[in-house]
C-alpha cells in the first residue's frame, strides 16, 4: 500500500507543478465572466444559463484532464526511462498501475471540485446558488465517472503511445456517453445476431450518463436517494476494476522500449 | 553461501528486422561471488545492459534461468537487497534531490525517519549537500549520474548494480565513484558494474568478465587475467607485459 500511495504522491507532485492544470482552470474562470459580463441574448433567467453553461464547461475541464493526465502517466515513464530504476525497486507492475491510476484519479478529482467550488462562487455572484446537498451529490458522481476515465486511460496507455492512448480514450468516453444511451433503440430495429451483439454491448460498456446529476442541480431539484449515490459509486468503481485488470493483463508481460534516449 | 548473481545459460532474443530475431545474449553463464567487485566489461551492443535488465526483471530471458542470492528475477521478493543505476540518468524531473530520495526510499517501505538520515548521509556521499533541494530539471549530466548513484544505494542494498556509472562525471566524480565502491566492498557489498574505462576496472575491480556479442569471451580474477603465461579460468592467457586494454581489445576483436 506504501508503495501505491508513494506513485500517486508522485503523479499528484508532477501535476500541482505543471502549468496545465492552472491553465484549465483560468480559462474556465475567464469563460464564466465573460459570460456573465455579456448576458447573452438578454437572457431573463442569467442564473440558469450560467449554471448550465458553467456545469458543462466544467464537465468538459475535467473530461480533458481525467483523460490527459491519465493517458500521459506510463508512456512518460517508458520514454524518460525513469520506468527501469522505478521496477528495479520491490514495486510490482499491478502497484505501478494502481498508484498512476490513484494519482489520477486524486489529481482530477481535486481539481472537479475546484471547477464546483469556482461555479458555485460564480452563481453565487449572480445571486443564485445550488443545492448544497446536491452538488456534493454531483461531485461524488462525477468522482465515479473520473475513475472509469481514468482507469480507460491508463489501460489504454499500458501498449499505445501517450498520443494515441489519449484519442482512443476521448473517442471510447464519448461514444459510451453519446451512443450508449441510444443503443436499446438501434437494437429494436436490428435482429438475430446484432441484436444480441447490441446489447452485449450496452451491457458491458460503461454507462457514463449515470453519474450525471447536472440537471438536478440546473433545476434545483431535490437531491437524489443516498443508495442509489452509492450503488452508482460502486458500479464506477467496478467498472475502473474491469479495466485496470485489463490493462495489467497487458502491462504484465510487457518489455519496455529504451525510450527516446537509445 | 549462496552467489549473490547466479546466470546459467542465458539467451535473450528482440524481434529483429523482417519478422528475424536479434540474439543480444547467446547463453551467457556468469556467477559473482557475495563479497566481490565484478567488472563487466565489453564493446558497444555487446550485451552488457541487457543482462542487468535480465536481472532487474525488466525483460523476460529467451532461455536460461537467472537469480539473484537465490531468488528468481522474476519474483519481486529478489530486487529487495538489490540498488541500480541505470544507464540513462534520466529521472523525475519536477522532483529536488532530496524528495527523489524520499521517494526512492519509500518504495522499499522505509520510515520518514530513517529516510531523513539517510538522505542526508548519501547526499554528503556523492557531493549534492549544496543542491539538494533543487528540482532536478537543473541538474547537470553528470549531478543527475550523483544523484542515480544515491538513489540507488537509499535501501543500503546488499548487492549494486551499476550501467556505467562513470559516463559523464568530471576526474573528481570518477575518483568519488571509484571510493564509494571501495567503501561499499569493506562493508561487504557485491558490486557489478559495466565500463568502458579500462584503467579504473583494473584498479577497484576484484573479478573481470569480457562480454562480446552476447558470450563471455574472457573471465578471471583480475590479477590473474592480466598475468603473463596464467590461464584465465576462461579465455585466452594474457602475453606478457600486456595491460588490461591490451588484452581487451585482443579479445574482443
Ligand atoms: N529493445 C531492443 N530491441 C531490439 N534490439 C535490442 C533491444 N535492446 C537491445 N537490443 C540489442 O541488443 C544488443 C545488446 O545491447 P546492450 O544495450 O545490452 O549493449 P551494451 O553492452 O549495454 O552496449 P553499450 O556499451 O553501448 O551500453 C544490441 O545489439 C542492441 O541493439
Ligand atoms: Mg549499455
Amino acid at each position: 500500500m506504501i508503495r501505491i500511495l508513494t506513485l500517486a504522491w508522485l503523479v499528484w507532485l508532477e501535476m500541482i507543478r505543471r502549468k496545465d492544470i492552472y491553465v484549465l482552470l483560468i480559462l474556465l474562470a475567464a469563460f464564466l465572466v465573460t459570460l456573465m459580463a455579456l448576458n447573452l441574448f438578454g437572457l431573463g433567467k442569467a442564473v440558469s444559463y450560467l449554471k448550465e453553461i458553467g456545469l458543462l464547461l466544467a464537465w468538459v475541464c475535467s473530461w480533458i484532464l481525467a483523460v490527459s493526465v491519465s493517458a500521459r502517466q506510463l508512456p512518460q515513464e517508458e520514454r524518460q526511462g525513469t520506468i527501469f530504476p522505478l521496477l528495479a525497486k520491490p514495486v510490482s507492475r499491478m502497484e505501478v498501475l494502481l498508484g498512476k491510476w490513484l494519482g489520477a484519479w486524486v489529481v482530477t478529482g481535486a481539481a472537479t471540485l475546484v471547477f464546483y467550488v469556482l461555479l458555485a462562487g460564480m452563481v453565487a455572484l449572480r445571486g443564485g446558488s445550488f443545492g448544497g446537498v446536491v452538488l456534493a451529490q454531483a461531485w461524488l458522481l462525477h468522482l465515479g465517472l473520473l475513475a472509469i476515465i481514468t482507469a480507460l486511460g491508463i489501460a489504454f496507455s499500458t501498449r499505445l503511445h501517450g498520443d494515441a492512448a489519449s484519442a482512443l480514450t476521448y473517442v471510447v468516453t464519448l461514444a459510451a456517453w453519446l451512443v450508449l444511451p441510444r443503443v436499446p433503440d438501434l437494437a429494436l430495429t436490428a435482429r438475430g445476431a446484432v441484436q444480441t451483439g447490441l446489447m452485449v454491448i450496452y451491457y458491458a460498456l460503461p454507462h457514463l450518463e449515470l453519474f450525471d446529476l447536472r440537471r438536478r442541480l440546473v433545476y434545483g431539484w431535490p437531491p437524489a436517494s443516498g443508495a442509489a449515490v452509492l450503488l452508482t459509486l460502486v458500479y464506477g468503481l467496478l467498472m475502473a476494476a474491469v479495466f485496470l485488470t485489463l490493462g495489467w493483463l497487458a502491462y504484465r508481460n510487457k518489455r519496455f522500449t529504451r525510450g527516446a534516449l537509445l | 553461501m549462496s552467489n549473490a548473481i547466479d546466470i546459467q545459460d542465458l539467451v535473450v532474443e528482440f524481434p529483429g528486422a523482417r519478422g528475424g530475431a536479434v540474439r543480444a545474449l547467446q547463453g551467457l553463464s556468469l556467477s559473482v561471488a557475495q563479497g566481490q567487485v565484478y567488472g563487466f566489461l565489453g564493446p558497444n551492443g555487446a550485451g552488457k545492459t541487457t543482462t542487468m535488465h535480465v536481472l532487474l526483471g525488466f525483460i523476460e530471458a529467451t532461455a536460461g534461468v537467472a537469480r539473484l542470492f537465490d531468488e528468481d528475477v522474476r519474483q519481486a521478493i529478489a530486487r529487495r537487497r538489490i540498488g541500480y543505476l541505470p544507464e540513462h540518468p534520466d529521472t523525475y524531473r519536477f522532483l529536488t534531490g532530496r524528495e527523489l530520495l524520499f521517494m526512492a526510499g519509500r518504495l522499499f517501505g522505509l520510515s520518514r525517519a530513517v529516510l531523513n538520515a539517510r538522505s542526508a548521509e548519501l547526499l554528503a556521499l556523492v557531493g549534492l549537500e549544496t543542491a539538494a533541494d533543487r528540482r532536478l530539471a537543473t541538474y547537470s549530466r553528470g549531478m543527475l549520474q550523483r544523484i542515480g548513484l544515491a538513489q540507488a544505494l537509499v535501501n543500503d542494498p546488499d548487492l549494486v548494480i551499476l550501467d556505467e556509472p562513470t559516463s559523464g562525471l568530471d576526474p573528481l566524480g570518477r575518483i568519488r565513484i571509484r571510493e564509494i565502491i571501495a567503501a561499499l566492498r569493506e562493508r561487504g557489498k557485491t558490486v557489478f558494474f559495466s565500463s568502458h574505462e579500462l584503467s579504473e576496472v583494473e584498479r577497484v575491480c576484484d573479478r573481470v568478465g569480457i562480454l562480446a556479442t552476447g558470450c563471455l569471451v574472457a573471465e578471471g580474477r583480475m590479477a590473474e587475467l592480466v598475468k603473463a603465461g596464467e590461464p584465465a579460468v576462461a579465455g585466452e592467457p594474457a602475453i606478457a607485459g600486456e595491460s588490461l586494454e591490451q588484452y581487451f581489445i585482443r579479445m574482443v576483436s
